[in-house]
Parts: structure tokens; C-alpha cells; sequence
């Protein structure tokens, strides 16, 4: 016999460490049928018989958001056999609401009273013995984040769920109430409705959902029942919460014996006198922003002389990699040359690329998870929601836009957090616009190229500030012209500062980066292959005059003759205005589209093209023995088989040198050029697999259609303007 | 008189909410219930912050001036 027990209760109550706990590594997410939020699902690491879920963090059972929905459907239509109430021992009263609305379903229930370790620190006391009479099933003190009581507690809950001990029925409201809830019970079961007990006191409510379903002589019965009792304009809405809070306003006062009477100054209060303060709040984000991006993305980490950890792990990541193409190398020495092209240019090139900067994405998610885990993120979104406000958005949006700095995916689908639609769609369409980790190697492609001769960080930095500018004046744009509905209001709870521990914090950002990783394994690989196949044939390839050219027999072409070069021919007119109209640079913006990183690959294919053996031969002809060995000549000879490696290893992207890449100056001329074709590449539609995650959230392809359309006018105007009046300074 | 009027570690007791069913009942689940009492923790330029049934609560200003208190 199988056993199912569902996780319920408030958000931070320590739900998900809980999760973590209990299940270990065996778990499952999916997501619930038709919503997007995510189902966790998960087997008992010490009972391979019991089944946990994890349904979603929420205050109460009302349907008013998908989450609510979510939580009461799976209770009062799927029935588990148990549920675990995790209650966060130093707010009960709060918590305890959302408990009260569990136990009226009727299933059988246990209380996890978490948090007891701050409950002992602040010196109160709870009785637990007194608490559990109050509320007629078990509670059991645990340590979600330290494992403390989790297994009697799992072993009450399998207890209770084999016994089917449904909680025991509590005089929470008063008499009147009471039997105004129970007349309409006996209506209801008269009538054969299932639950009639829970529909009850939700048909009181004025509970939408249960109220859509119910039949309308019942509904008017129900009606003219409470209408006699309590008149025709009676709140019983408020009136049942107010019971309810009332209830466990007493039981606590009862169960709870503080350590000091009244409201004493805590350490969050401390701390939020500095976080949140009038005038040193924003200069401590800007500088914990700053910590932020130099521990992920910094050569010269604090001024140390050392790599920032994510640009240390890169190197790493990198490194191994190489070596690891250098086996695959020699393992197809003797393969035909299509097979070697494509493994060692397109999978091995494509993925490297990848892998250069995934370290990035996930040093700075790890760290997101940090800042939100420990409950800093809920005050900077509070400071700035002042800020945000202005913009027509909510501080709220500053979350997702932030994991947009990483990568777009995880970026879109946290918008999902934002309570409103107009908000969720705004953000949406903005988080396209940040330099995610894949946008950077095309920066400092340009960069250290064709702005060799200026202050490289400052190019890069500019472009950031450019993301940022244009992500508030689209906002302002479309609420003054789309959306008109006004500014939504800022509720939002403030969890207790906490350490988070290094497993959870680790867990968290993995769960972000997971599905940059997924993308990573499955678009950009098919990708980077069929960009191998696109730039390297042409339909001479398939009707032998390719093989009958080449010396070797190869049927493959050069980039020039592509398919690649094609397409990027029809395109290019389209880009003439912003300074870029050649087929190299059209075609990547095109795979862009794909992948942003391909951007740079493409490049590196496309003008690694041009330099032929007598290009090479003179360019390092330039060279002193001496030089050409330092640049890793043996013996600082010539040789023209180790040149092209030399070539694209230590000079095509390292910049510096004027006569790096001359086909490339002779496609984007002018600096005006370049850095339009940085801008359009920056606020252009993000990545395919981001354009997917936008239908998720945006639920329609004629919504994503239009945020897309959005995105792609921005990034055309803002280009074409880079280019008009650069041009004139440049 | 409003919310938003109170000042840091004031305590006072909620009386009515005048704004739309929604964020009625939002604020209902997050604890504001008529008669509960309600502490101003700190306030800034962004709104105030509130402690309510044991949980600090962020709330703009313009939210603190639709909810009553006494």
C-alpha cells in the first residue's frame, strides 16, 4: 500500500527545505496541467512506499491566484492521505490562518511547527501539547534546514495517513455561525453534493470557484438561509476571517509563552534599519550589485589582481575542454574530412563556446539564490519599487530582471512571480533586453577588435547602461501607450533575515541554470550543427562538381559559397540603414536568433574563412624568429601547418592588432557600425528558447508575436540611431 | 484615520478597507483583519512597514492610505 502526503503552507515557511529534506535527490518536477507553476513531486528517501508532493507556497485556500487554485483543487478533488501543515514557528498566527482552511477539507492532517531553533533562540516557549489540542491533530517541533524531528514527524504523518485519522471537528466559529454553516451543510447534503462540509463554509465566503459549480436554486436556498440570519448586506467574508483569526489569536496566547512581553526589536528590525533606510538603502544595493558582477564576471577581481570565481571556473571549464577536443582530434586524424569538420568545428567548437560562460550564469545565479534565500532580495524590491513605480512597473520586476543579466529563460519565467498581468508582460519583454551571460563574448568580440584602441571595459560598461536605459523607456512607452491600467500596489512579506544553508542556496541555482543547461544540450547543439552544415555546403554538394573540385575530394564548400552566405544575401538590404548590410553580419544576427552565442561562432567561421595560407604566410612574415616562437613556432620557424591554429588561437580575436581581422573592418567599416551591430544584437528577440519561455508565460503566439514585435522596434530604432549620429562622431 | 498617517512604532487597530474586493481579501489572507493590530516597523520613500500577526509586511503608500485604522 502506497501512501501520498502533500507538503502545504505558507511561503518561507521552510516548505521546500522540508522537500529537500525528505526526498533527497529522488525528485520530480513537472508542471501543473495548464498553469505554469511548477509540481514537485518526490519518493521518501526512508520509505520507497510513500510519495511526497510539494504543493505551492500559499496564505490562504481562496482562488485568487494559481497558486491557491492549485493547492485547494489538489486537496479537495485528488485527496492525499495526509498532509503536512509546515507552520513557521515564529509568525503562528499568520501561518495558522492557512492551517485552519486545510483542517475544514477534512484530510487528515499533521503540523510541522519549523523554525523551533529561532523560537529557542528568542527564548519563547511553545507547548506543543497545548497547541495540538487546539487544533485536534498532531504537531511535531522540527529543523527543516538542519533535518531536526523531520523523521517523527514523517513517521506521525505515515501514522495518520494509514489510519485515515481525519482532524477532528473545531468550534472555531461562534454559535450563530456555526449553525447558519451547518444548515447549509444539510441543504447541500441533501442534495448529494460531495464536501458538503468544506462547500459550506466557502458558499459563506462568497467563494467564486465553489459558487461557479454549485446549481442556482441551491446557491439562492444557501442565499435566503444567510440572508435571514444575518441580513441582506452582511459581510460574512470578513466575518468568518475575523472568527478565524480569532480562534488563533486565543490558541497561541494560550500555547505560547513569550520571553519578553510586547514587541521587542529583533534582528531583522536591525538589519532593516540599514537595508531599507530612507537614504543608505540604494547606495548598499549598489554596492552589493557591485560585489555581485565582480565575483561573476571580473578579470580583476576587488582589485586583487585575481579572476573573479565565475571568469576562475570558466578558465577551468575551458581548459578541460580543450583538451578534450584535442583528443577528439587525434582520435579522427585519419577520418574523412566532413566528419572531422564536423565534430571538431561544429559540435566541439559550437559547445565550447557554450561552455565558456555557463561557469558565469552559474556563479551569478548561485549568488541570486544567496541574496534571495537570505531575504534581501524582498527588501531591495520594496526600496526599489519607488524607482520602478516611476517606469510604470513594480519593485517587484527588479528579481527577474536581474536573472535576465544571466540568462533570458530563467529570466522570463520568473516573471510568473508578479502579481500583475500588465507587469508580467512589461517584464517579459524587458528581461530580452539584458546583456544575458550569452551576449557577453559578442561584446568583447567587438571589443577588443574593432575598438582595440579605445578603453575596452568602458565599451562593455556602456552597453549595460544602454540595456538598462532602453528597458525604462520601452516601459514608459508601452504604459503610456498599451497598457493604461495604471500601477499596480506593493504587498509583498519580508521574511526574517536568514543564513541560508550552502545546499540550499546551491539547489536553488541550480534550478535556474537547469534549464539554461537543458537549452544548452539541446537547441544550441542542434543548432551549431545545422550552422556547420548551412556554411559549409552548397547544392554542389550533392551533385559531385564539390567533390571533383577539391583536392581532397571533400564535398563541402567554402562560407562563400554556402547556403549560409544565401541567405544572409537576402537578408543584409534589410540591416544597410544601421551600418551592417553585408551577408557575414546578417547571417549573425540570424543565428543569433538561435543561440545569442552563436553570434560569435559564426563569426569565427565566417572570417576564419578568409584567412587563406598566403594571407598567413605574409601576416607572419612580419614576425622575428623570436616572436614567431613566443607565439609558438618551434624553433621560431615558419610553418605553415601550425599557422592557422597560431592564427586563431593568439591573434584572430585577441585584438590589439590592426590587421587582425580585415574582413571584418571591410563589413563593418565604420566604429558607428560596430557598435550599432552590439546595440541590435543586445535588444533584438532574444534567443528561440527565450522566445519559448515568453509563450509560457504570455500563454499566446499572438501575445509573444507582439512582445517580439516590441523588442525587434526597439532594437532597430535604438541601432539605427547609434549609427546616424555616431556617425557623425565616430 | 489612514495607515499611511501613522508614524514608526505607532500600534493601532485596523477598522476598514476602502479599495477593490481583491486586495480586500489578500490583505485579509496576509493577516489584516478588522480589529487586528497593526505596528509600523519603518517607512521609506517606497511605503511603510508593517508588523502583523508576527510578520512584516511591505506595503506602498498609496495601499497604507485605502486602509483605516483607529
Amino acid at each position: 500500500m502506497s501512501y501520498m502526503i502533500a507538503l502545504a503552507g505558507n511561503p518561507n515557511c521552510g516548505k521546500t527545505s522540508l522537500f529537500n529534506e525528505l526526498t533527497g535527490s529522488r525528485q520530480r518536477v513537472g508542471n501543473w496541467p495548464g498553469v505554469t507553476v511548477d509540481k514537485k513531486e518526490g519518493t521518501y528517501k526512508k520509505d520507497k512506499e510513500i510519495e511526497i508532493l510539494d504543493l505551492p507556497g500559499t496564505y490562504s485556500l481562496s482562488p485568487y491566484s494559481a497558486e491557491e487554485i492549485i493547492a485547494r483543487n489538489y486537496l479537495v478533488k485528488e485527496k492525499p492521505d495526509a498532509v503536512i501543515n509546515i507552520v513557521d514557528g515564529t509568525s503562528l498566527e499568520r501561518n495558522l490562518y492557512l492551517t485552519l482552511q486545510i483542517l475544514e477539507t477534512g484530510i487528515p492532517t499533521v503540523i510541522a511547527l519549523n523554525m523551533m531553533d529561532e523560537v529557542e533562540d528568542r527564548g519563547d516557549e511553545i507547548h506543543i501539547e497545548k497547541l495540538s489540542r487546539a487544533f485536534g491533530v498532531p504537531v511535531i517541533p522540527i529543523v527543516a534546514r538542519n533535518g531536526r524531528g523531520i523523521w517523527e514527524l514523517m513517521e506521525k504523518a505515515a501514522e495518520t495517513a494509514r489510519e485515515k485519522r481525519a482532524p477532528m471537528k473545531l468550534p472555531v466559529f461562534d454559535k450563530k455561525l456555526q449553525e447558519t454553516i451547518d444548515q447549509v451543510k444539510a441543504l447541500l447534503e441533501a442534495e448529494g453534493e460531495p464536501d458538503s462540509g468544506w462547500k459550506a463554509v466557502k458558499l459563506l465566503e462568497h467563494d467564486e470557484n465553489v459558487r461557479e459549480q454549485m446549481k442556482e436554486d441551491l446557491k439562492n436556498q444557501a442565499g435566503k438561509l444567510t440572508a435571514k440570519r444575518y441580513g441582506q448586506e452582511a459581510d460574512l467574508e470578513a466575518e468568518i476571517a475575523d472568527q478565524r483569526y480569532q480562534y488563533i489569536t486565543k490558541a497561541v496566547k494560550d500555547a505560547v509563552t513569550k520571553h519578553s512581553a510586547g514587541c521587542v526589536e529583533t534582528k531583522s528590525d536591525k538589519l532593516d534599519k540599514l537595508f531599507t533606510n530612507r537614504i543608505l538603502a540604494l547606495p548598499v544595493f549598489a554596492v552589493i550589485m557591485y560585489l555581485l558582477f565582480a565575483c561573476t564576471n571580473s578579470e580583476n577581481f576587488l582589485f586583487l589582481g585575481i579572476p573573479s570565481p565565475g571568469i576562475w571556473l570558466a578558465g577551468v571549464v575551458e581548459s578541460l575542454w580543450g583538451g578534450l577536443t584535442g583528443l577528439a582530434e587525434r582520435a579522427l586524424a585519419g577520418a574523412s574530412p566532413w566528419i572531422y569538420s564536423l565534430v571538431i568545428d561544429g559540435i566541439m567548437g559550437g559547445l565550447g563556446s557554450v561552455l565558456g560562460f555557463i561557469p558565469l550564469v552559474l556563479v551569478l545565479y548561485i549568488l541570486i539564490s544567496f541574496l534571495e534565500d537570505c531575504g534581501y532580495m524582498a527588501r531591495i524590491a520594496f526600496v526599489l519599487d519607488r524607482i520602478f513605480r516611476r517606469f510604470g512597473l513594480s519593485g517587484r520586476s527588479f528579481i527577474p530582471l536581474l536573472q535576465g543579466f544571466g540568462c533570458s529563460v530563467p529570466a522570463v519565467m520568473a516573471t510568473r512571480t508578479l502579481e500583475s498581468e500588465k507587469d508580467r508582460k512589461i517584464t517579459a519583454i524587458l528581461a530580452g533586453f539584458m546583456p544575458c551571460g550569452a551576449k557577453l563574448p559578442i561584446f568583447a568580440l567587438f571589443a577588443s577588435t574593432l575598438f582595440a584602441d579605445n578603453n575596452q571595459t568602458l565599451v562593455t560598461y556602456s552597453l549595460y547602461v544602454l540595456s538598462i536605459v532602453m528597458a525604462v523607456l520601452v516601459s514608459l512607452l508601452l504604459n503610456k501607450f498599451v497598457f493604461r491600467e495604471g500601477t499596480s500596489n506593493f504587498i509583498m512579506e519580508l521574511p526574517q533575515y536568514r543564513i541560508p544553508t550552502l545546499k540550499s542556496v546551491l539547489i536553488h541555482g541550480w534550478e535556474k541554470v537547469k534549464g539554461f543547461a537543458v537549452k544548452a544540450g539541446t537547441v544550441i547543439f542542434v543548432s551549431t550543427v545545422l550552422i556547420w552544415f548551412l556554411s559549409g555546403f552548397n547544392l554542389n554538394s550533392f551533385n559531385g562538381k564539390n567533390a571533383a573540385e577539391n583536392e581532397d575530394g571533400s564535398i563541402m564548400c567554402g562560407m562563400n559559397d554556402s547556403f549560409m552566405a544565401s541567405v544572409g544575401n537576402v537578408i543584409a538590404p534589410v540591416f544597410r540603414p544601421l551600418g551592417f548590410g553585408e551577408w557575414r553580419p546578417a547571417v549573425g544576427v540570424i543565428t543569433g536568433w538561435i543561440a545569442k552565442e552563436n553570434v560569435v561562432v559564426t563569426f569565427a567561421q565566417l572570417y576564419q574563412e578568409d584567412v587563406t595560407e598566403a594571407y598567413l604566410e605574409e601576416y607572419f612574415s612580419q614576425y622575428s624568429p623570436k616572436e614567431l616562437e613566443e607565439l609558438g613556432f618551434e624553433g621560431g620557424v615558419y610553418n605553415a601547418e601550425a599557422a592557422g591554429d597560431i592564427y586563431s588561437e593568439n591573434i584572430l580575436f585577441e585584438g590589439s592588432d590592426e590587421n587582425a581581422l580585415p574582413h571584418m573592418r571591410d563589413d563593418i567599416q565604420t566604429k558607428a557600425a560596430a557598435y550599432a551591430y552590439m546595440v541590435f544584437n543586445l535588444l533584438c528577440m532574444p534567443c528561440f528558447a527565450a522566445v519559448g519561455a515568453m509563450k509560457r508565460e504570455l500563454k499566446t503566439w499572438k501575445e509573444t508575436g507582439r512582445a517580439v514585435a516590441v523588442q525587434m522596434a526597439a532594437a532597430y530604432t535604438a541601432a539605427l540611431l547609434v549609427n546616424m549620429v555616431g556617425g557623425l562622431f565616430l | 484615520m489612514a495607515l499611511a498617517m501613522m508614524e514608526v512604532g505607532e500600534t493601532r487597530q485596523i477598522q476598514a478597507f476602502h479599495g477593490k474586493e481583491e486586495v480586500k481579501r489578500h490583505l485579509q489572507d496576509l493577516g489584516f483583519v478588522k480589529g487586528g493590530t497593526v505596528q509600523v516597523v519603518g517607512e521609506n520613500a517606497s511605503g511603510m512597514i508593517l508588523l502583523v500577526k508576527g510578520v512584516r509586511i511591505a506595503l506602498n503608500r498609496g495601499l497604507a492610505s485605502q486602509i483605516m485604522v483607529a
